[in-house]
This record gives C-alpha cells, structure tokens and sequence, in this order.
C-alpha cells in the first residue's frame, strides 16, 4: 500500500535535485538536462493527484492532459534550447554558465 | 498480501532508483554520462506513471524524455565537443549553497506531503500490475472512491467498468463489468479533444513555432 504522500515525496526530492543542478553546475547543457527533470518531478504529482481525485475509479484526466502539454512544451523547450546553446557556442566558444558575462564588465 | 507487497518493492526500488540517477546526472563530470544517466533516471519515472495507471504517458515519457530529448541533447553535447570545457566543475561554496536550498525544499515538500488531510492513512497498491480489474461491479465503486476530503492520503482503486461506461454511455451494466482493462488512451483522449481541444491546437501552434525559432536561432549567420 502507497500512500499518495509518498510519490509527492518522490516528486519533491526530483524537483530538488534538478534544482540542485541548475544551481551548482556551470555547464549550461547539464542545467539544461536538469531543468528538464524538474519538470518530469511535476509530471508525477500531476498524475498522482489525477489518481487521488479520481472518482468512481476513473482517474481525473484533467491533471494527465496538462502533464501531456507539459511534455510536449518540455520537447519544444529543448529544441530551441539547445539552438540558443548552439548559438552561445559560436560565439564565445564555450557552454560555462561564466562565460556569460557582458552586463558585468 | 503478497502481492501489495511486490508492487510496493516495485515502486520503492523504481524511486530509488530514480532518485539516484538524477543525484549521478548532477554529480557526473561528463556530459555524456549525465545524459545517459537522465534517461536511466525518466526510464525509472515513466516506470511509476506505469504503476499509477497512466500507460499513455509513461510510454510518452519513454518515447520523448528518454527518446527524443536524450537524443537532442547527445547530438548537441557531440556536436559541441564539450570534453575539455569540463576543467572547473564549480567551486565547493556554491556546490554547499546549492545542495542546502535544494535540500531545504525537499524538507518542505516532505513535511507537506505527510501533513496532507489523511496523507499516510489508506492506499492503493501500484494499480496496473496488481489491482484486482474486474472486482469491482459498477455501483460498488462509488463508495469505495471518496472516503477522503480533500487532498487525502488514499488512491482510490481504478475501475475498468466505470471506464468502459464512460467511454460508451449506452452499454449495459453487465457489458462493461466485463471490461478487463482500462481505456487509459480512450478516456484521455476523449478529454483532450473535447475540453481542451483549442489549447491542443495551440500547443500544434507552439511546437511549431519552437521548431523554427530552433531552426533560425541555429542556423549560421552570414557576415555578408
């Protein structure tokens, strides 16, 4: 028997660990990697909660078609994500979160 | 009894390991090595979207997490090169920095999560490996499915025959306790294309619009 509060403990300490990464790692494609885990963390309490408000035993199917959209704007986001790293790249010949620095100095 | 028991091994091992590839995707220093262990990680995620009876987008999770956005970032992180740029991974004092706010929000979320209305009191085993489909007749359900208010601890079980009625509302009782699996796929996709059928169309419009801002961002700008 699982209780609902378990997996938004799972979901919770994803999240967590994907905001770990984005706030210690330089390397701007691993933050990337990492903001994506955060948003899969949201797509399991999403569905864990579409299952706890289920009534009559079918699932609330709201929660599972807005973790669909997140999934899909997920995909998109990496997409031009990865062109702006691409095009960071090209210019500074480097990913490193520190190289971005041309408001500073 | 015996088989709660498995489907809670199942869930717990798949959370661990969940848990630990994503610390392995935080701590690696090799690119390469994070992405692949990001897809080990949403393997084991789409694992438990499995186990609560969301087929549809476990296998989405499959396909486009640990499918398509791997892939992207693979080809990327070769593409670039990324070998040497690994030199100086982060000092120590943002590393402890990081991991104390993300360690202070997982505390939070913990202590949420367990003081929910009801949060560890009922449950429900992983339900589509071990629920018992079919028990259930079609008016049984009903009580069995709101016990708690609010945000509580129980999921309630999964009712094939609830599905089937909802699916097709003209067939009888009799036929739809028969049904034997949910329509996971039917059912989701009947509340896609009817409530929210112009946010889908919208969302078309997005990714189409992200696949060419990632074409013109990418492309090589030419000094002439």
């Amino acid at each position: 028997m699982i209780p609902l509060a378990h997996y938004l403990i799972l979901s919770g300490i994803l999240f967590s660990i994907g905001l770990a990464g984005v706030l210690i790692r330089k390397n701007i494609v691993v933050v990337f990697m990492c903001l994506e885990m955060m948003l899969s963390a949201a797509n399991v309490a999403l569905v864990a909660f579409s299952r706890a408000q289920g009534t009559q035993g079918i699932p609330v199917y709201d929660a599972q078609v807005l973790s669909l959209f997140i999934t899909a704007i997920a995909a998109a986001e990496v997409a031009i994500g990865l062109a702006l790293i691409v095009a960071m790249f090209r210019s500074r010949r480097s990913v490193e979160s520190t190289a971005l620095n041309t408001l500073k100095d | 009894m015996i088989e709660t028991s498995i489907c809670q091994i199942v869930f717990y091992v798949f959370a661990l390991l969940a848990i630990l590839f994503a610390i392995c995707v935080v701590g690696s220093r090799n690119p390469v090595n994070s992405a692949m262990n990001m897809a080990l990680s949403f393997g084991c995620v789409a694992a438990i979207l499995f186990g609560l009876g969301a087929q549809f987008l476990g296998i989405v999770q499959i396909i486009v997490y640990a499918g398509a956005i791997l892939v992207l970032f693979l080809f990327v992180v070769m593409m670039l090169d990324l070998k040497d740029e690994e030199r100086n991974t982060g000092s120590m004092r943002s590393a402890a920095v990081g991991t104390t706010i993300a360690a202070i929000l997982a505390g939070l979320i913990t202590s949420i999560s367990l003081s929910l209305p009801g949060a560890t009191e009922i449950s429900c085993p992983m339900a589509a490996i071990c629920d018992n489909i079919g028990e259930l007749a079609p008016g049984a359900e009903a009580t069995q499915a709101t016990p708690t208010p609010g945000y509580g601890g129980s999921l309630p079980a999964l009712s094939p025959a609830a599905a089937a009625k909802a699916v097709q509302p003209d067939i009888s009782d009799a036929e739809a306790a028969k049904a034997t699996s949910m329509q996971d796929i039917r059912l989701l996709g009947q509340t896609l294309y009817t409530q929210y059928n112009i946010a889908f169309v919208i969302l078309g419009f997005a990714l189409l619009s992200g696949t060419v801002g990632a074409v013109a961002l990418a492309r090589k700008i030419r000094k002439d």
